[in-house]
């Protein structure tokens, strides 16, 4: 069985060493790019979102270097990604492709088990325990280096010096076989990264970046935008979510996931008291708490007619002024042009910088002016 | 049967001098269940205030408050809600969750589950929202009705006789729909304006279904009066509205599940439509941006192919459609349509009522089965 999945972010590294510890052969299609886009957009429905015209490029290309099965994850949800491995498999098998689909969640777990059973042969909890092992160390080595990349652009002295070092270790790690070499690899890109020279006196401003997960998490369709922050504009981005979590909370292999999910459930209740069905939890409770973690703006990044994000947008702008914080829209489709992305991001973090420098000059006037008055 | 409330709308005869007027937008839900809200609410003591049909004015409001890559039903229920907002006590917007109880999970669309939570934050200056809960997977209907009433105060007994009128009205009005009426005209029959049966379901060269969103049927303004176009090109016209939710549930009910309830809803009409023999076309109306829709259309296109033997036009509307465009579509689809002779055509006026065609067939293909 030669099995493939969409890209999203870094998840195919520890999805890759999941299948293939399974017993499965891995098919991972290129990295998405402008050209897995156009190959999605033939044959995706036009308002379709923008993750899945890229994931069907990303199915397009994986069919063509072999891949005989095609896994997704499905469930019965509000959003429309629920139905993205049906619509898109129906898709495919029109195009005249032959293979076998699994959609986790989409389908009875018995017919998994039929379909995945030749394939696992003897010993399956033991395999599983072992693969899901690797997962979850490799899931979580790339959660480090990425977050650690992030907090590093802006102020390391040479620019791209720590990407470069961080491709590296990624590369290493999707090739690091077992828990013991992911462990040491884990350690030395810690390592690595801690000794990148960091620029002097220099506070970079703090920007929240909330919205949809496949948005927020693939560089291809995103332009880039956490590391266009980070280098070029020289601003520190958190993104909300990250592959880590998304990859490990609906597993149940990290219960403190649960846990901060839960608790922006509860957080976004008395904004949105049901389930939607997409991330508008973390947006909304991620815009909430951005002043109290010392955000100094918001980044909103969704695809076109996102239907969750479509509604958080109608909150985002008076939950923010309620904090007191800037907020900038980013909708992304195929016609988002990286040119349009760079200019937006520019002036905002143009406005951000002034009124930072603002807020401090206030602030020292009134500390002045507190002191007086307290001598006087 | 005589309507209670001859007098104008509201002077029921419950109520106090100080009655509470509620205001209900004319969008979405609204083409469902008005009725039902109307004599609900005017039986348990209010004063009920629909927003008028939709014209340029109230869209270019909804628009100006909505945000923009939303679907257009939701920018007219925004324009609608800002039309009451300094006309009434209260607002009645509803927030259907899930319609349906099925083994698995099932949702109407986001849009309809936070429609008052948009509103809320979309609108600044809105009076207080009546919400009104329909969650039919964790608790029944009624237990949203039970709230609202006692939410406005009415007493049980009140609340009972309100009820009962309102199921009385509803089932009215989904008797009309059931003639294939358009949910605006079914709506005048019922206030005892319009003409009895409308003229685009009496004649016509060929018949056209008209699958579509209520809300979309039922919004000429939305819709750019598509109904009129195909009757005006040679068509009689059948809204999709006219199928019990058994009829499209059994249909659909061959495809794989779907957890949106109402497109499940389109899908089964479609596929009946498709294969009853009764229309000789099919028109899939959806709005830009409609989220369920997108995929639903693509597996309308995909997965009922193999039942397919009419054409089928799919026709999206936004806020900036120009009825010239739709009037040209209509026009050229109904003309592509082949007449189908004396043969194929059925006498009109033969069986009053849509649905009872449609029993009628089911029938007997059950025995040839």
């Amino acid at each position: 069985m030669r099995m493939a999945f969409p890209h999203m972010g870094n998840a195919c590294i520890p999805l890759r060493s999941l299948v293939e510890n399974l017993g499965a052969e891995p098919v991972v299609p290129e990295r998405p790019h402008r050209g897995t886009l156009e190959r999605g957009l033939l044959h995706a429905p036009e308002f379709a979102c923008l993750p899945f015209k890229v994931t069907l490029g990303d199915c397009l290309n994986a069919l063509d270097k072999g891949a005989d099965t095609l896994a997704m994850v499905s469930g019965m949800w509000a959003c429309r990604f629920g139905y993205y491995g049906r619509v898109q498999h129906m898709i495919l098998r029109d195009l005249g492709y032959r293979f076998e689909s699994v959609l986790f969640g989409g389908e009875e777990p018995r017919e998994i088990w039929r379909k995945l059973k030749p394939v696992l042969g003897r010993g399956v909890a033991r395999k599983a325990a072992a693969a899901l092992a690797i997962f979850r160390a490799k899931a979580a080595a790339v959660e480090e280096i990425e977050s650690r990349l992030r907090e590093l652009r802006p102020r390391e002295e040479k620019r791209g010096e720590a990407d470069r070092l961080a491709a590296r270790y990624l590369r290493r790690l999707d090739e690091a076989d077992t828990l013991r070499e992911v462990r040491l690899l884990r350690a030395e890109a810690r390592e690595a990264l801690d000794s990148v020279r960091r620029r002097e006196r220099y506070e970079p401003l703090r920007i929240r970046v909330v919205g949809e997960l496949y948005v927020l998490l693939e560089p291809a369709l995103n332009l880039d935008l956490v590391k266009r922050l980070g280098s070029d504009l020289r601003v520190e981005a958190q993104p909300v979510l990250s592959t880590y979590k998304w990859l490990l909370c609906s597993l149940w292999l990290d219960p403190r996931l649960k846990v901060e999910a839960a608790r922006a459930r509860r957080l976004t209740r008395p904004f949105l008291p049901y389930v939607l069905g997409g991330e508008e939890h973390m947006t909304v409770s991620g815009a909430l708490t951005s002043k109290e973690d010392g955000f100094d703006g918001i980044i909103h990044a969704y695809p076109l007619t996102c239907m969750p994000e479509n509604i958080c947008r109608t909150l985002l702008p008076s939950l923010c002024r309620g904090q007191d914080l800037p907020l900038l829209e980013l909708c992304f489709d195929e016609h988002t042009s990286p040119v349009g992305v760079a200019t937006r991001l520019e002036a905002f973090i143009d406005l951000l910088r002034a009124r930072r420098a603002t807020l401090r000059r206030k602030q020292g006037a009134w500390a002045r002016g507190a002191s007086f008055t307290s001598r006087g | 049967m005589m309507r209670r409330d001859e007098g104008p709308r509201g002077s029921t005869a419950y109520g106090g001098p100080a009655r509470l007027r509620v205001g209900i937008p004319r969008a979405l839900a609204f083409y469902r269940h008005f009725p039902f809200w109307r004599a609900f609410l005017e039986g348990c003591g209010c004063e009920v205030v629909a927003s008028p049909p939709t014209d340029l004015g109230i869209m270019r409001a909804g628009t100006e408050r909505c945000v923009d890559d939303i679907c257009v039903a939701v920018k007219a229920l925004f324009g609608h809600a800002a039309w009451l907002s300094d006309k009434v006590d209260l607002v009645l917007v509803p927030r259907m969750v899930s319609v349906e109880k099925k083994p698995y999970d099932t949702f109407t669309c986001p849009k309809l589950i936070a429609a008052p939570d948009m509103i809320r934050h979309g609108i600044p200056d809105m009076p207080e929202l009546l919400e009104f809960v329909v969650d039919v997977k964790k608790r029944p209907w009624w237990w949203g009705c039970l709230s609202l009433g006692r939410r406005l105060g009415a007493t049980p007994c009140r609340l009972w006789g309100a009820w009962r009128r309102g199921m009385e009205e509803q089932a009215r009005y989904e008797t009309l729909l059931r003639t294939g009426m358009m949910p605006e005209d079914a709506l005048a029959v019922l206030e005892g304006k319009g003409p009895g049966t409308p003229a685009y379901l009496e004649e016509g060269r060929v018949t056209v279904g008209l699958v579509g969103h209520h809300y979309l049927l039922g919004d000429p303004l939305v819709n750019n009066r598509i109904v009129r176009w195909l009757h005006a090109a040679g068509a009689r016209v059948v809204g999709s509205s006219c199928f019990t939710w058994r009829e499209t549930e059994e249909e659909a009910g061959e495809l794989p599940p779907l957890s949106w309830s109402y497109e499940k809803e389109l899908l089964g009409a479609v596929s009946r439509f498709m294969r009853g023999g009764e229309v000789d076309g099919v028109v899939y109306m959806t709005s830009f941006g409609c989220g369920p829709d997108s995929m639903v259309m693509e597996m309308v296109r995909r997965e009922m192919r193999s039942r397919w033997k009419l054409p089928l036009l799919e026709i999206v509307l936004d806020e900036h459609s120009a009825e010239a465009g739709i009037r040209t579509r209509a026009e050229a689809f109904v003309d592509s349509l082949p007449d189908r002779g004396a043969a194929g055509r059925r006498p009109h006026g033969e069986r009053p009522f849509w649905g009872a065609a449609l029993v009628v067939g089911r029938g007997e293909r059950g025995t040839g089965a």
